[in-house]
């Protein structure tokens, strides 16, 4: 694990999948990694029929606040996938 | 950060640059990322003209692109002025051959490339060959411009050229990589082997001996360079060069960007990092004297202290 100095005092993983969870009600969310380094699983309704861009943005739009500026938590997303279900 | 609609209106103008543009971190011969790296390599092999913007180098462009993308992460491709992806959609529509459609890549008749094959490498060439049932031979050039000469089945896509009598065969998303290439059969230490010119190869950071950079030092024409700090310079240093300290960079700025430029630290290891870093900055002639300082006292200059 990098070390990768934040102001964010909590559970980044649990951070994310509380801000996703609360943009996609009902949505299925696994987050793992730590160091700034994230992986997320997302399934939910809410992607059926949408492009992997859009399902993808609509997660990103969730956790934009815990990537902007240069001490952000969350450094880099390792992998993301979008799921219909 | 939301964006004025005059910024919008930059940030369109920067996104249709042309017709395929890619934010990144680095550049397209040196990328600084892992995820930008993988989307350049889909680009190349796809023979893709595109341009790239650094946005390492520029944070109101990495902050705004974020924004006006609507994502928060580089790279970024644009099409056609048209947001893609980054880089797992770009990694998923190249496997779906939904991004060949879009660059328009299959459309684009693959040419043939030039190459010239030397008597004594086609000699050794049709030797290395002939014990190949079905087998062909193959050149492959990567999109870091190292060349893969070999034996192996016939790939789709190969495009055969024929030269003194050999038939290779280049794998197609290499071809613009290989035209004019010259492929020669060299002696080497140790015996011989195939030696590979690519007029296409980007500039490199190459190699000088000591013996031959005082040469070139005594012709003229070429400046030097110590990436020491000043504690080892004391030590011991080489006449002729010059520190790149604050006066040595305000020097190096001045430069033309063809000139030939030698670098030298103890040992080598440190003068080919900065060798690289001129590089990246756009020189082109750019000389690592191997072995360092240690070396050009061995065989140039005994009076030179080693330490």
């Amino acid at each position: 694990m990098s070390d990768h100095p934040t102001d964010f005092a909590g559970d980044v993983c649990a951070a994310i999948r509380d801000a996703i969870k609360a943009k996609i009600p009902g949505a299925r969310v696994e987050v793992t990694g730590g160091g700034g380094h994230y992986a997320i699983d997302v399934a939910s309704a809410e992607f059926t029929g949408k492009t992997m861009l859009a399902s993808q943005r609509i997660v990103y739009g969730a956790i934009t606040h815990l990537m902007s500026g240069e001490r952000a938590p969350v450094h880099a997303v390792d992998r993301l996938t979008t799921k219909a279900q | 950060m939301a964006l004025s609609e005059q910024q919008r209106a930059e940030f369109e103008k920067r996104v249709r640059a042309s017709e395929v543009v890619l934010f990144m971190k680095g550049n397209r011969r040196f990328p600084q990322c892992g995820f930008s790296a993988t989307v350049v390599g889909i680009l190349d092999k796809l023979g893709a003209s595109y341009e790239t913007v650094n946005i390492l180098e520029n944070q109101a462009i990495r902050d705004g692109m974020k924004e006006y993308s609507s994502w928060p992460t580089f790279p970024q491709l644009y099409v056609g002025g048209e947001f893609v992806g980054g880089c797992d959609i770009v990694k998923d529509m190249y496997s779906s051959g939904d991004l060949q459609r879009k660059l328009g890549a299959e459309a684009r008749p693959v040419q043939a490339p030039r190459i010239t094959i030397s008597v004594a490498a086609a000699t050794a060439l049709k030797e290395a060959a002939s014990g190949a049932a079905g087998d062909v031979l193959r050149l492959e050039i990567d999109p870091e411009y190292n060349a893969d000469l070999h034996i192996a089945p016939r790939a789709d896509g190969d495009i055969e050229v024929r030269s003194e009598g050999v038939a290779l065969y280049v794998a197609g998303a290499s071809s613009e990589r290989a035209d004019g290439i010259k492929i020669d059969f060299v002696n080497v230490p140790g015996g011989m082997a195939f030696k590979i010119d690519n007029p296409n190869e980007p500039p490199r950071v190459k190699p000088i001996h000591a013996p031959a950079l005082k040469a070139m030092l005594d012709a003229g024409g070429i400046e030097l360079f110590d990436v020491r700090p000043e504690d080892e310079r004391k030590i011991a240093s080489i006449a002729h060069a010059k520190p790149l300290d604050g006066e040595g960079q305000m020097l190096l700025s001045t430069l033309d960007k063809n000139k030939a430029i030698a670098l030298h630290c103890h040992h080598g290891m440190r003068s080919r990092a900065a060798g690289e870093q001129l590089l990246r900055a756009g020189f082109t002639n750019v000389y690592n004297l191997e072995g360092g300082i240690e070396a050009w006292s061995r065989d140039v200059d005994p009076s030179v202290s080693r330490y």
